[in-house]
C-alpha cells in the first residue's frame, strides 16, 4: 500500500513532463456570455513547463525516502495541478484560478512543516493574496476596458489605463519573484518550509512570477515604450523595472552574505537572482529577453541542486547553521562536488552556464547602453562570491564543530540520484550554450515576435557583440588542469599530508581541538566595516514599513489638525468650497 | 593542431619570461628607491625554481592539492584567450573563441580556486585573507568592468581583436579617444595586480595572515609562476584595449613594460590602505569618476 502510494506520487510529479511531451492543439471551452476558457501551450508557456517537468521528478524522488504522507501528496498533485493550468492558460481567467490553487496549496503545504511559525504562515498568504487581488483587479480592470480576458495585445488604448494595466500586473508579479521591498516572506517561508518543498518554492514557484513578467511583453507589444516613452535604447518603465531588478539583487546578496542559516543564505540568493532577471527583462531587447530565459533555466537547476544537497546535510547531522558544521568534504565527497558546481552556476563562472546567462544580460545592458544599471550589477554578482564561497566553506571545509558533523555519513541514494543528474544537466549546457539557445530560447524568443539570438553551433555562444565557444573553453581549461597535475606529480619529490588537522601556522602557536578554528558564520562580518555595505546591513525592510508605518501616522496627524474641533469651520469651509465651485463654473460656461 | 600547440607553449613561455623579469625589475626599482641595492633581475627565477624542486610538500587534503592546479589552469587558460599581437597569426591561442568578459571572468577563476584550497587547510587566518581578497575583488571590479563597458560601449563590441583593430593608429587608441574609461579603471587595474597600495590581503611583512599562508614547497612554487603569467596576461589585455595593441613582440613588451612601470610607481610611492578603505575608495572615486564618464559620453548625445 505504502509502495503504490508512492510510486502514484512519482508517477504523478512526471505529470508535466507527460504534459510537456503529448500536448497538442489548443483546448477552448466555453463558458456564459461568450467568455471562452482557453488552453494552450505556447512556446513561452512550454519554456516554464519544461522547467516544471525537470524540476518536479527531481523532488519527487527524495521525498520518497521519507514515510508516505497522502495529504502531503495531494497537496503537491493540487500544487502541480495548479500550476500547469496557469502555464496552459491562454486567458486571464484560466490564469487566476491556477494562480489561486498553486498559492493556497504550497500555503497548506508550508504549514505542513514543524517549523512554520505563525509570522512565516502569516506573511506568505498575505502577500501571496495581495499578488493575486492586484492579479484580480488587473484582470477586471482589463475586461471592463476590452471586454475580453484572453492574454494578448492591448492596443487602442489610452495611455493611462495601460499604465493602470502595467502597474497592476507588474506588482502582482514583483510580490511573487520576491522583489524589495515586496520579499519579506520569501527568506522566511523559505528557511521554515519542508526542506525539500524549499527547493520547490525557489527553483519552480518562483519562475512562476517571471512567467508572469514575461507575459507583460504578450500585453505590450511595443515593448513598453508607448506607455512611458523611451531612454537610451529601451524603454523607460522598463528603466523602472530594471533598476528594482538590480537594487533588489545588490540589496539581496548583501542580506545573503551575512545570513548564517544554510536555507536563508539560498533564500536570500534566490530572490537576488531572479533580481537580475527582472533587470534583463526591463531591457526588453532580444538579448536580454533571451538572457533572462537563460538566466531563469540556470538558476532553476542551481537552486534545485543546492536546495536538495543541502536538505541532504540537514538530514544526516541535524544542522543548519554554518557555525554547526565543517569538513564535511570528506564524509560527504558528492554533496560536496553538487554544491561546488552549484555555486560555479550561481557565481557565474565561466565554464558552467552561468556565465552564458551572465554574458546575454550584460551584453543586453550594453547593447541599450545602460551602463550605471551593468555597474550595480556587476556589484551584485561579484559580491555573490562571498556567499558563494560561504556555502561551500561553511559546511564542507575549516574543522568540524559539532559532533554530528564529526560523524555524518554521505546523503541516501534518493538525494544523490537527482544532485548528480543536475549536475551533469549543468556541465552539459556549460559546454554547449548555443544549444539552450537554439532549442530551448530561440524559439520562445520567435513567439514573442523577437529577433532569434541564433547560434552557429550548438558549442558557440554568438551575438552581434562576440561570442565565445564553449567547447574550447572546456577543453583547454580541462587539458591544462590534467596536465598541469600530472606534471605536479612526475616532477621529483614527496608530497605527503599534515599529521594531524591542527598542524597550521598559527601565530606559532599549536592550536588544539579547543581552538574555535571554523572561520564559518563569520565570514562576511568584517564587510559591514566598508560604509555603504554597512548602512545597507544595519537597515531592515521590517524597519521600513515601520518607518512608513510612522510617517504615515505622522502625516495623518497633520492633516488631522486641518479638522478643527469646532464645526462652524466645517460649515464655512464647505460654503466656501460650494461658493468657488460655482463661480468658477459659472465663468467657465460649463 | 600543431600551430596550436606550438602557439600556446609560446604565449606560455614568453608571459613567464616576461613575468619573472618585470618582478626582478619590480624589486630592484623597489630597493633603489628604497636606497637598496636590491637582488638581481633573475632573483624571481631563482626563487620560483627553488620552491619548484623543494622535495618536501605539505598538503591538508585532496582539495588543498587540487585548488592550485585549478588556479593554475585558470591563469593558463586566461593567457590563451587574451590575443597578444595584433594582425598576427602566432600569440593568438585560442583568443577568437573569447571575449573581454570571459577573459574578465576567466580572471577570478584563480581566487575562488585559490580560496577552496585555503577553506580545506583549516587554517582560520587562511580563509580571513580570502575572505578579505573576496572584498577587495567586489570593489575593484565594479569601476574595473565600467571602465572596459565604457570601451565597449564606445566599439559596439565585446571582442578583444575588433577592439584592437579599430586603434589604427596613436591618435586612435583608445586612451586618447577615451581617456576617462582609462582612468576610471587603472586604479582597480593596479589592485588586480596585487600592486600597492591594495595589496593588504597578501601583504608579506605587516599581515601574518593571508590566502598563501598554508602553501609550501612545490605548490607555493606553482602559485607563483601562475601569479607571474597571470600579471602578464592582464598587462597585455590592458595594452590590447587601451594602447592600440602591438604588431611585434618588441612593441609588446615596451607597452606592457609601460603600464608595469606606471604600476611600480604607484605602488612604490603610496601606504597601503586596509580592505574597507580599498573598497569604499574604489566605490568613490573611480566608480564616482565612471559615473560621470557614462553621463558624460553615453547619456550627454541623448539619443
Amino acid at each position: 500500500m505504502n509502495l503504490i502510494t508512492k510510486l502514484l506520487f512519482l508517477g504523478l510529479s512526471f505529470t508535466p513532463a507527460a504534459t510537456f511531451f503529448t500536448w497538442d492543439g489548443a483546448v477552448a471551452w466555453s463558458l456564459f456570455n461568450g467568455i471562452t476558457l482557453s488552453f494552450d501551450l505556447t512556446p513561452l508557456s512550454a519554456f516554464f513547463m519544461l522547467l516544471l517537468a525537470i524540476g518536479a521528478p527531481l523532488i519527487a524522488v527524495p521525498m520518497l525516502r521519507e514515510k508516505s504522507d497522502e495529504s502531503a501528496y495531494a497537496l503537491y498533485a493540487l500544487l502541480l495541478l495548479g500550476m500547469q493550468l496557469l502555464l496552459l492558460a491562454g486567458d486571464f481567467i484560466g490564469f487566476f484560478i491556477g494562480w489561486e490553487m498553486m498559492t493556497w496549496s504550497s500555503y497548506l503545504l508550508l504549514l505542513r512543516s514543524p517549523r512554520t511559525d505563525l509570522e512565516g504562515a502569516q506573511s506568505y498568504i498575505l502577500f501571496n493574496l495581495a499578488s493575486a487581488f492586484l492579479l484580480l483587479a488587473g484582470m477586471l480592470f482589463l475586461y471592463s476596458i476590452t471586454d475580453d480576458f484572453r492574454i494578448q495585445a492591448v492596443d487602442g488604448l489610452l495611455t493611462a489605463d495601460k499604465l493602470v494595466l502595467f502597474v497592476l500586473f507588474s506588482l502582482a508579479f514583483l510580490i511573487k519573484v520576491g522583489a524589495l521591498p515586496l520579499h519579506l516572506w520569501v527568506p522566511r517561508s523559505y528557511d521554515q518550509a519542508p526542506d525539500l518543498f524549499s527547493a520547490f518554492l525557489s527553483a519552480l514557484m518562483s519562475k512562476m512570477g517571471i512567467y508572469g513578467l514575461m507575459i507583460l511583453p504578450l500585453l505590450f507589444p511595443d515593448g513598453f515604450s508607448e506607455i512611458s516613452g523611451r531612454f537610451l535604447n529601451g524603454p523607460v518603465a522598463g528603466y523602472v523595472l530594471a533598476w528594482i531588478g538590480v537594487i533588489t539583487a545588490t540589496i539581496a546578496t548583501f542580506k545573503a552574505i551575512s545570513q548564517e542559516d544554510m536555507k536563508r543564505l539560498l533564500a536570500y540568493s534566490s530572490i537576488a537572482q531572479v533580481g537580475y532577471i527582472v533587470t534583463a527583462l526591463g531591457v526588453g531587447s532580444s538579448l536580454a529577453i533571451g538572457g533572462a530565459l537563460f538566466q531563469a533555466l540556470v538558476h532553476t537547476l542551481v537552486k534545485l541542486l543546492l536546495f536538495i544537497t543541502i536538505a541532504g546535510i540537514i538530514l544526516q547531522t541535524g544542522h543548519r547553521r554554518f557555525t554547526d558544521l565543517g569538513q564535511l568534504i570528506s564524509r560527504m565527497p558528492i554533496s560536496f562536488f553538487g554544491v561546488l558546481i552549484g555555486i560555479i552556476g550561481l557565481a557565474g563562472m565561466p565554464p558552467l552556464p552561468g556565465f552564458a546567462a551572465k554574458y546575454l544580460m550584460y551584453v543586453g545592458l550594453i547593447e541599450a547602453h545602460w551602463l550605471l544599471l551593468l555597474a550595480a550589477m556587476i556589484l551584485a554578482s561579484t559580491a555573490s562570491f562571498v556567499y558563494c564561497y560561504k556555502l561551500i566553506y561553511g559546511p564542507f571545509l575549516g574543522h568540524a564543530n559539532s559532533p554530528e558533523a564529526k560523524t555524518a555519513t554521505e546523503a541516501p541514494w534518493q538525494y544523490l540520484i537527482p544532485q548528480i543528474i543536475l549536475m551533469g544537466m549543468l556541465v552539459a549546457l556549460g559546454i554547449f550554450p548555443g544549444w539552450a539557445i537554439d532549442v530551448l530560447i530561440d524559439p520562445v524568443l520567435i513567439g514573442l515576435n523577437m529577433t532569434p539570438i541564433g547560434a552557429p553551433t550548438w558549442a558557440q555562444l554568438s551575438t552581434n557583440y562576440g561570442g565565445y565557444d564553449g567547447v574550447v573553453l572546456m577543453s583547454v581549461f580541462a587539458t591544462v588542469f590534467v596536465l598541469i597535475t600530472a606534471l605536479f606529480l612526475l616532477i621529483r619529490g614527496n608530497m605527503h599530508r599534515a599529521a594531524s588537522p591542527y598542524d597550521l601556522s598559527f601565530c606559532g602557536e599549536v592550536p588544539t581541538a579547543d581552538t574555535p578554528l571554523h572561520y564559518g558564520a563569520g565570514m562576511g562580518r568584517e564587510l559591514r566595516r566598508v560604509p555603504l555595505i554597512g548602512w545597507i546591513l544595519r537597515h531592515t525592510t521590517t524597519g521600513f514599513y515601520a518607518g512608513l508605518t510612522r510617517q504615515t501616522q505622522a502625516a495623518a496627524g497633520v492633516i488631522g489638525t486641518l479638522y478643527g474641533s469646532n464645526p462652524q469651520t466645517w460649515l464655512l469651509l464647505a460654503v466656501l468650497i460650494f461658493a468657488v465651485t460655482l463661480t468658477i463654473q459659472s465663468v467657465t460656461g460649463a | 593542431m600543431a600551430h596550436y600547440i606550438i602557439d600556446a607553449l609560446a604565449m606560455l613561455g614568453m608571459s613567464y619570461v616576461m613575468g619573472f623579469l618585470f618582478y626582478g625589475f619590480y624589486r630592484q626599482f623597489n630597493a633603489r628607491v628604497q636606497r637598496r641595492w636590491g637582488p638581481s633581475v633573475f632573483q624571481n627565477f631563482f626563487d620560483n625554481m627553488k620552491f619548484l624542486f623543494k622535495t618536501e610538500t605539505i598538503i591538508h587534503g585532496p582539495m588543498f592539492f587540487f585548488g592550485p592546479m585549478i588556479i593554475f589552469a585558470g591563469a593558463v587558460t586566461t593567457v590563451l584567450f587574451v590575443p597578444y599581437l595584433k594582425d598576427s597569426n602566432w600569440l593568438q591561442g585560442f583568443s577568437h573563441s573569447g571575449n573581454l568578459i570571459l577573459i574578465i571572468y576567466l580572471l577570478v577563476v584563480g581566487p575562488l580556486g585559490n580560496a577552496l584550497a585555503v577553506g580545506s587547510s583549516g587554517n582560520p587566518f587562511g580563509v580571513m585573507g580570502v575572505t578579505r581578497g573576496l572584498t577587495r575583488l567586489m570593489g575593484l571590479e565594479v569601476p574595473f568592468l565600467l571602465g572596459l563597458a565604457l570601451v565597449m560601449v564606445q566599439h559596439e563590441t565585446a571582442s578583444v581583436h575588433a577592439i584592437m583593430a579599430a586603434q589604427t593608429d596613436f591618435a586612435h587608441w583608445n586612451l586618447m579617444t577615451n581617456p576617462i574609461a582609462f582612468i576610471v579603471m587603472i586604479l582597480p587595474f593596479m589592485a588586480s595586480q596585487h600592486a600597492s597600495p591594495f595589496d593588504v590581503v597578501g601583504a608579506p611583512v605587516e599581515v601574518y595572515a593571508g590566502p598563501r599562508v598554508e602553501f609550501s614547497g612545490r605548490l607555493l612554487g606553482v602559485l607563483m609562476t601562475q601569479n607571474m603569467m597571470m600579471t602578464v596576461a592582464k598587462l597585455v589585455l590592458i595594452a590590447d584595449l587601451f594602447l592600440g595593441g602591438a604588431t611585434t613582440i618588441w612593441a609588446l613588451i615596451a607597452k606592457t613594460f609601460a603600464l608595469f612601470l606606471l604600476t611600480a610607481a604607484v605602488s612604490t610611492s603610496f601606504p597601503r590602505l586596509r580592505t574597507e578603505q580599498t573598497v569604499d575608495f574604489f566605490w568613490k572615486i573611480p566608480l564616482g569618476l565612471g559615473v560621470i564618464g557614462v553621463i558624460a559620453t553615453v547619456w550627454f548625445p541623448w539619443s
